[in-house]
């Protein structure tokens, strides 16, 4: 096996920094080295939480307003009134044509990609891992006791499932930093994990990433995420048949 | 001025002082104005006006004061080719568990324990996911400098984080 990849060639992959060539020679390695493999995940997951946690500070309230009036007098003080204004102009205009969304909604959209990274890292994790689940049953009445005192909430499983669909079992598992069932199922051939969690995390409602499908649902209470190389439209019907259950 | 929110944030992350940041989001606000003549058309504005936030930032109060007490570049840039570490192969690895275990405020704690060179190019990279070129325009350091303090803040950040889990586990939590 070729030689470990160094940590800076790790971040350079999560960075999306590595050159093609460059990359697929790392791919290469990582195919066949489990140890760089779980250590590739592990920055992965690491820049994610740091991207949630670090857009932390909100501008406080009024504060754009101050920075307006601080700067619009320096703008004037001068005689050459009209380059100045136009420098105003051109750096707002700048800055407008840069970033046309409030961060509010950046960061909205960087939790939820965020999230469809995690629910897809996970999913890849448990078929690598090829470890029987934490529970083993397609028993929904066996599967879902089982939960009892591990999650701080409760959700329901649809008495009959999609035509081939099979529960294979669950995990307890964490999105986020917050424990969450996760549930196997087989569409087919295909493998699905849904992700059930209490609501208050961020959402998603449909995404791709890496082959994979992600779909989810919000209720009152819960919000349920769901992930499979399935075909979109049979990730879709068990979604609705989990959401009809609630 | 959409990009304002993103000034004051880092702002914040650097000073850990509101009314700080608000000072050197303000004076970044006019620096840029003035300075916006010399501000080369079809070049990065983001990794410029973040440049100029960050020099604002190094010669405040808090900039100083970080500045004495900061181990130097060099020292901060030693161990560039750190390998991964021989040990356990098990792909659900338990640092793999601790990264999805920390909950937010021992991150955010981890990562005010960072050294504020470290801080600064983990924020520009995580938080506003800007390109290595652009750490690098923004620091006005190497490129390769930046690579190797990326390496070096997420190690201290998984460093950080297993400190936090020990102390939490014998505490009980």
């Amino acid at each position: 096996m070729s030689e470990h990849l160094s940590a800076a060639t790790m971040n350079a992959i999560v960075d999306g920094e590595l050159e093609t060539t460059e990359l697929a020679r790392a791919e290469a390695h990582l195919a066949g080295c489990l140890q760089c493999s779980s250590e590739c995940l592990s920055t992965g997951v690491l820049k994610r939480r740091v991207r949630a946690a670090g857009a932390k500070y909100e501008l406080p309230e009024g504060l754009e307003q101050r920075m307006r009036r601080a700067v619009a007098p320096t703008a004037t003080k001068k005689p050459a009134v009209w380059i100045r204004w136009g420098a105003v102009a051109a750096v707002v205009a700048v800055c407008a044509a840069l970033v046309p969304f409030e961060y509010s909604r950046t960061r909205h959209r960087a939790e939820e990609s965020a999230l469809v990274s995690e629910v897809v890292d996970q999913h890849i994790a448990v078929l690598a891992a090829n470890a029987p689940p934490q529970v083993v049953s397609s028993d929904r009445h066996t599967v879902k006791p089982w939960f009892q005192g591990k999650l701080p909430f409760s959700f329901n499983l649809p008495q009959t499932l999609p035509a081939d669909v099979t529960l294979d079992g669950a995990n307890l598992s964490y999105l986020e930093g917050r424990p969450v069932a996760q549930l196997l199922f087989r569409i087919g051939k295909h493998r699905a994990s849904v992700f059930v969690e209490q609501r208050g995390g961020a959402a998603v409602s449909a995404a791709d990433q890496a082959g994979f499908h992600v779909a989810g649902f919000q209720t009152a209470e819960l919000e349920a995420v769901a992930v499979s190389d399935t075909d979109r439209a049979r990730l879709t019907e068990l979604m609705q048949a989990l959401q009809a259950a609630q | 001025m959409p990009l304002l929110p993103a000034l004051y944030n880092v702002a914040r992350w650097l000073t850990r002082d509101a009314a700080e940041a608000e000072d050197i989001v303000q004076e970044t606000l006019l620096k840029a104005l003035r300075g916006f003549t010399g501000f080369a058309q079809g070049t990065n504005f983001k990794a410029w006006i973040f440049r100029i936030l960050r020099n604002t930032y190094l010669s405040s109060r808090s900039g100083l004061a970080a500045s004495r007490t900061v181990a130097l570049d060099e020292e901060l840039d030693e161990g560039t080719t750190a390998r991964v570490p021989e040990g356990a192969i098990d792909r659900e690895t338990p640092e793999l568990s601790l990264m999805r275990l920390a909950d937010r405020a021992a991150l955010e704690d981890a990562m005010h324990q960072l050294a504020p060179p470290l801080l600064e190019v983990i924020l520009l990279c995580d938080v506003e996911e800007m390109k290595y070129r652009e750490i690098a325009a923004v620091l006005e350091i190497p490129l390769g400098t930046v690579m190797s303090r990326i390496a070096r803040a997420r190690a201290a950040l998984r460093t950080n984080l297993e400190a936090h889990r020990g102390f939490a586990k014998r505490a009980g939590v």
